[in-house]
């Protein structure tokens, strides 16, 4: 199989001047698989449907934690309804200024091996899926390589 | 310390030499800047032309201080970055941020007060950048506990940590470069510059009092968010921290002491950075010397080969010439000059570059005041003294004066933009010019009465 045979359609997507309250509700509605409501990541593409980008629950994280954080051990001087009033201070972050830019996607003809692998030495959970004119046609998630895996064991028990 | 001054009789003839070295010097200057090139790489490739071209001999450059590197400001510099990049990880510099808040009881403008102190104090004793860098981080968080605009604070912190710096040898890179070349030591600066730099301090906190004191108002219940921060969990290794104060207590003591046993301040630092290696029992170095900032260490490096290059073709004679013409020799004149022409220099470009230059102006100024003179009789001249604090108290004060004047403020500013919180150079110029002029004219009137009038 192929990464195109287990691919899932992109059914929502983000522009990169969505803020970060509109990408929060538009992950929160987004459908997963056939009747699941609700989504860890969501791609983003420009105007022209170019994958420019994307954003998962950690770039939301990390987005609402304080640069200055980072740059000493402060964890221990927070206090209680800080991660609230950091969420509501950002609500209007654009997600270009949020989202992760280097992509890893992979060609619809890749073997699953190779997605396989990629999940796991880049620490992915999602990969978008591009044809030759390089333009999106679904994404693969971690859940659907570990069906693939399940088929595959189960499968020739029967 | 008596180290013989190495006599430069050659007249300057303004031949094809004086004109490459002239060139080369203006150019590297003009292209940092501009900023198209990072420093660094401007010095080094302008130092090395110095070398190819012949215009100075390699064993010049790299072993005669006169026309080249300054190994005592290098490993000044190396020696302090190693203590403090040893000291970070143990949560000293958090714990010291933290308890100043609390100390302030969450009232902002006593936590604006007290982080000014501590910035100016911390400065004295390490460098501008590394203050700024620590306390910011801090800053920041302590003014979203307390909802208020983080920016008046983060600006009296550039600003005190500039003041500071200014009290002492080690306290910044301009004081460094003059206390070698003029071969004064730690206590001399101690006598001459502290107590200006606690008398403008004590203006300084005053005139942010007048500006702030009535702006800044928290409810109580924030106040209670940074009360409640336990300053103790800052420590994360409590053994590496005594190890790390008592060499800090050492090297402090070296340093009082440093002029009085014959050691140059490098050496007191260089033996505090290599017994506190020793003690941390670190078996991979590596990392730690990695993180001295190597760059600002080349940067020196190039520089000194650079102005030791227009030092000998005679350029910076023939300026010290031009000067003395300016001042007609009236030494408090010439005070004056240098220090409100350092201060408005530095405020715009890089002190550092400024300064070597001035340092070897000055000697070459002294050279033609005194010709009978040489060595430590001529670098510490009585009449020349005032002059070396002048430069010294522009040279470093003046860096207060724009968003770019120090590296404490670009430190500052980014920091501050990343947090969301951008600081324009218009409202940086507002709070630091002012102070800027405030401080030099407190420092003018300070050597005009000390050397000039009571004559102590």
């Amino acid at each position: 199989m192929k990464a195109k045979d287990i691919m899932e359609p992109i059914t929502s997507y983000l522009s990169p001047d969505n803020t970060l309250k509109e990408t929060v509700n538009r992950m929160r509605v987004t459908s997963r698989g056939e009747n699941k409501v609700g989504v860890k990541g969501l791609l983003v593409l420009d105007e022209e449907k170019n994958l420019v980008g994307i954003v998962s629950i950690k770039d939301i994280l990390k987005a609402i934690i304080p640069s200055y954080m980072s740059l000493m051990e402060l964890g221990d001087f927070t206090w209680d309804g800080m991660l609230e009033e950091m969420a509501k201070k950002v609500a209007d972050k654009k997600v270009s200024e949020i989202m992760t830019r280097e992509v890893i996607s992979v060609p619809d003809d890749a073997p699953l091996m190779e997605c396989a692998n990629l999940m796991v030495s880049k620490n992915l959970q999602r990969i978008p899926v591009v044809n030759n004119e390089k333009k999106i046609v679904g994404i693969i998630y971690v859940r659907d390589l570990y069906y693939a895996i399940v088929k595959a064991l189960l499968d020739k028990e029967n | 310390m008596a180290q013989e001054v190495v006599e430069t009789t050659q007249q300057f003839v303004m031949n094809s030499t004086f004109w490459t070295a002239t060139i080369i010097f203006l150019l590297a200057y003009i292209i940092i800047v501009s900023e198209k090139i990072h420093k660094t790489i401007v010095a080094l490739v302008g130092a090395s032309l110095m070398i190819v071209l012949k215009i100075l001999q390699q064993r010049e450059a790299f072993h005669l201080e006169e026309f080249g590197v300054d190994w005592n400001v290098i490993f000044l510099l190396i020696s302090m970055m190693i203590i403090v990049n040893l000291m970070r990880p143990t949560g000293f510099f958090e714990y010291i941020a933290i308890k100043s808040a609390k100390l302030g009881r969450g009232e902002p403008m006593r936590i604006m007060v007290i982080f000014a102190v501590v910035t100016a104090v911390l400065s004295a004793t390490l460098d501008n950048v590394t203050t700024v860098l620590l306390l910011a981080p801090v800053t920041l968080l302590i003014a979203d506990a307390l909802e208020v605009d983080a920016i008046p604070f983060l600006i009296a912190e550039a600003l005190a940590s500039n003041i500071g710096g200014t009290a002492t040898l080690i306290g910044d890179p301009p004081n460094i470069m003059i206390a070698s070349k003029a071969r004064l030591d730690f206590m001399d600066f101690i006598y001459n510059l502290t107590p200006a730099i606690i008398v403008i301090m004590v203006v300084f906190l005053f005139v942010l009092k007048l500006i702030f004191g009535k702006k800044l108002h928290v409810k109580p219940e924030l106040k209670q968010r940074v009360m409640e921060m336990n300053e103790r969990e800052a420590i994360k290794d409590p053994l590496m921290l005594k190890k790390s104060l008592f060499v800090l207590g050492i090297v402090v003591i070296g340093f009082v002491l440093h002029g009085k046993f014959n050691y140059e301040p490098a050496t007191v630092a260089l033996f505090g950075a290599g017994l506190l290696l020793l003690l941390s029992g670190t078996k991979e170095p590596h990392h730690v010397l990695a993180e001295v900032e190597w760059p600002t260490i080349f940067f020196f490096i190039g520089l000194f080969i650079l102005v030791g290059g227009v030092v000998k073709v005679g350029l910076i004679k023939w300026m010290s010439l031009e000067m003395l013409d300016l001042t007609q020799g009236n030494l408090l004149a010439t005070s004056m000059i240098v220090m409100w022409f350092s201060a408005i220099a530095s405020s715009i470009v890089d002190n550092i570059p400024y300064v070597a230059t001035m340092n070897s102006l000055i000697i070459d100024m002294a050279k033609q005041l005194w010709p009978q003179e040489t060595g430590l009789a001529l670098l510490q001249h009585t009449d020349l003294l005032p002059i070396w604090w002048s430069l010294a108290l522009g040279a470093c004060l003046g860096g207060n004066g724009t968003a770019i004047g120090a590296s404490a403020n670009v430190i500052v500013v980014g920091m501050a933009e990343r947090a969301g919180k951008k600081i324009s150079f218009i409202r940086f110029l507002a709070y630091g010019t002012p102070i800027m002029i405030l401080t030099v004219f407190i420092s003018m009137i300070y050597v005009w009465l000390r050397y000039y009038v009571l004559k102590i």
